[in-house]
């Protein structure tokens, strides 16, 4: 194992965790959550809460039983390496191509408001570059760096104050979860905002106060749940139920129309302070699968690896070009890191289990 | 150590210069304040209509002949009108600064969605660009110079945004008519003006069954439409009492809207509007002493009474041409089950419902005179 100097608090890791689960899915979950949990769809978040919730006290489980220990020195001592390693080549593969999807969709979704012709690959190798400087420094200069991004991101939830007054309770409805709906598919979509808390697996042999370690993940779950809950709470009052069904980035169309005395239009602005989310939700992704492709080449010196690692996946993210087919590579990768959020805890619990038996 | 630092810093300039790809220089900018969108008579029975779009750009050039530029195109849609005007213009034309957006009388019946929905979905342009329905021809009411209010387009603006403050037009934009547009239980509305002479005038408010014009309210029941449609602070209405020939003006008016639903069986619905007004007196004409009791009260009832019969009148309006402008079908949604709502043909139920109207007003001051 990599000696670590500085550990991580729990302070941090709650904020790297909210850091990470918000992502660019924040933009079109008031939409999702109508188009697929009909009427009052922002309650569907408390479930996912819930969710989310148990999938941490499934980590919990693997960080107690397993004593604080990497996952990868579990996976390795009870695995034949073949397998541990195919199953760290599917890791490998989600987190890197999750992270630079991530990032192709934000270019994406901003080129609709600045620079349209520009392209999409310069902006893309830009967020890269800056990944890369973040991700070679290590997970302690990560979490600083998530801390004071933070900052720059949290203040936002205090911008609904402006819908107070254009908030109309009648458009709430009395129904629950009424309409066309689709829970199963529809409701996977939108857990895939809340997915990064899994990260918190890779967290355990650098987190400095281990009996607080799984409270902070839970209490950086909670801040991601409280946060979607109001803007998605306010998106269902403040647009009309239809018209939200229709608008492809509510969040962004919200934040359009704030209006201050001396400007206006300032979801341009403040689409760049989102910038800092998801920067650290690619980095992270990126991160845990730089970490993964260490255990597999451990002579390789990591700076080498992340530039292989954002190289490959920059190449790769040319494939999808337009925002249709971004938008569903970015679910599938979804899709498959929900199996990954779920999976990997409980073939690590099965594993400690079985050697328990032993 | 400065090697990567180096090698980041020339890919970051190199990257950053890139950006230059898509400039946008000021000076070369025509930014579109106001367009207006008229539907042309159908000539030799063609099956497409056409369009004609003309669009206002102020001038910066405080020292030029001209404060603004107009230009017109004649087309099938919006944007491509967009590409034909950008041919006639030195400018790159623009329109992250829309104000406004004037559509014609014989456009609004046909159906403004279509038109909309090029706006709504255009990031560049603004939710808080207003609708407004011109009684006539649009075209022919953004060309015009009007000589004591220069630059047209600014001019209906500001006065939409002053008039909007002073609840005698709703604030519409295109965030809230497609919100309406799109809810099942309320229909859009829009403030109408008019060309009078060298003047712009507001004409009433537009209504709208969907994205089709169907009716309007006429420029002098302006507030009473205000009241009906919600709670709002600072408006003036003038009262004739014409049976006992006087005359009120109420001012600072603060007015409340309560809706109660009442469902009497199978799709029988009642609606009770109650509401309640507070206002200043700073003018009355007649016979009663404003600053005896009894007499304001009897003031108060008549004004009250007056208001009413208003109301009602306008109710019934709006029911005769199935427009829900009041949102009281929202009402109605809310007090059901959604199977109910659902296998209720609101639009059908609609004229037939009973709806109440109660007003409760209250004299706050009578200015600072006795008698």
């Amino acid at each position: 194992m990599k000696k670590v100097k500085e550990r991580l608090a729990p302070f941090h890791i709650t904020i790297l965790i909210f850091m990470i689960q918000t992502g660019v899915v924040i933009f079109s979950l008031p939409r999702l959550l109508a188009q697929n949990f009909g009427y009052n769809g922002w309650l569907a978040i408390v479930i996912f809460t819930c969710i989310s919730t148990f999938n941490i006290f499934l980590i919990s489980l693997v960080h107690r039983l397993g004593k604080g220990i990497s996952i990868f020195d579990i996976l390795e001592n009870s695995l034949p390496k073949f397998v541990a390693y195919t199953i760290y080549f599917v890791m490998i593969s989600i987190w890197s191509m999750l992270g630079c999807i991530v990032a192709k969709q934000y270019v994406i979704v901003f080129q609709m408001i600045a620079f349209p012709t520009t392209h999409p690959m310069f902006f893309k190798a830009l967020v890269d570059i800056i990944a890369y400087l973040l991700i070679t420094k290590g997970i302690y200069n990560i979490s600083k760096a998530a801390t004071s991004f933070f900052w720059i991101v949290i203040w936002m939830v205090l911008l609904l104050t402006f819908f107070i007054h254009d908030f109309e309770w009648g458009n709430l409805t009395p129904y629950l979860f009424k309409g066309s709906t689709s829970f199963l598919k529809g409701g996977l979509d939108c857990y895939t905002a809340f997915l990064g808390y899994e990260i918190a697996l890779l967290l355990i042999p650098f987190a400095e106060n281990h009996k607080k370690f799984i409270k902070a993940v839970h209490i950086g779950n909670l801040i991601t749940a409280i946060t979607y809950l109001l803007v998605c709470f306010v998106c269902f009052g403040f647009f009309s139920f239809g018209q939200l069904t229709r608008l492809k980035y509510p969040l962004l169309d919200l934040l359009s129309f704030i209006k201050l005395p001396f400007i206006e239009r300032l979801e341009n602005l403040l689409y760049g302070f989102f910038l800092f989310t998801m920067l650290i939700t690619i980095v992270m992704y990126c991160w845990s699968a730089i970490e993964t492709l260490q255990r597999i080449l451990p002579k390789v010196k990591a700076n080498w690896l992340t530039v292989f690692v954002l190289g490959t996946t920059f190449l790769i993210a040319w494939i999808p070009d337009v925002i249709g087919k971004v938008e569903k590579w970015l679910q599938f990768l979804g899709y498959a890191e929900a199996c990954v959020a779920f999976g990997l805890p409980t073939l690590i619990l099965i594993i400690l289990r079985i050697r328990k038996g032993h | 150590m400065h090697k990567p630092i180096l090698f980041c810093s020339i890919l970051i300039v190199m990257f950053g210069i890139v950006g230059c790809g898509d400039q946008r220089i000021l000076e070369k900018l025509g930014f579109t304040h106001t367009t207006s969108y008229d539907l042309l008579p159908n000539e030799n029975n063609g099956t497409e209509d056409k369009l004609m779009i003309s669009v206002s750009i102020p001038k910066a050039d405080p020292d030029g002949p001209t404060k603004r530029e107009t230009l017109t195109a004649v087309s099938t849609t919006s944007k491509t009108a967009k590409i034909m005007l950008s041919r006639k213009t030195e400018l790159s034309l623009v329109s992250g600064q829309l104000r406004n957006t004037l559509f014609g009388l014989t456009l609004a019946q046909k159906g403004l969605w279509e038109h909309i929905d090029t706006l709504v979905r255009d990031p560049a342009i603004s939710q808080r660009v207003k609708v407004t329905v011109v009684n006539g021809n649009a075209h022919d009411l953004l060309v015009k110079d009007y000589l004591p209010h220069p630059r047209t387009g600014k001019y209906i603006d500001r006065m939409l945004e002053k008039e909007g403050k002073a609840q005698t037009v709703p604030h519409i934009t295109l965030f809230e008519f497609t919100r309406d547009l799109f809810d099942d239980g309320i229909d859009p509305v829009a403030p109408m003006i008019r060309s009078v002479n060298e003047d712009v005038v507001i004409d009433g408010i537009a209504l709208f069954n969907e994205d089709r014009y169907i009716t309007k309210i006429n420029s002098d029941k302006l507030l009473i439409f205000s009241i009906l449609r919600g709670n709002f602070k600072e408006g003036e209405l003038s009262v004739d009492l014409k049976s006992e020939g006087e005359h009120v003006m109420l001012s600072s008016l603060v007015s409340k809207r309560k809706i109660k639903v009442q469902s009497s069986g199978h799709n029988q619905f009642s609606i009770d509007i109650n509401i309640s007004l507070k206002g200043s007196i700073l003018e009355y004409i007649g016979n009663l002493h404003l600053s005896d009791e009894m007499d304001r009260k009897k003031l108060e009832n008549s004004i009250s009474e007056y208001i009413q019969i208003e109301m009602k009148d306008m109710v019934t309006k709006m029911q005769k041409s199935k427009v829900d402008s009041l949102g009281l079908g929202i009402r109605i949604r809310n007090s059901l089950s959604y199977s109910e709502w659902t296998n209720l043909v609101w639009k059908n139920i609609y004229p037939n419902i009973e709806v109440r109207c109660n007003v409760q007003t209250k004299i706050k001051d009578y200015g600072k005179f006795e008698k």
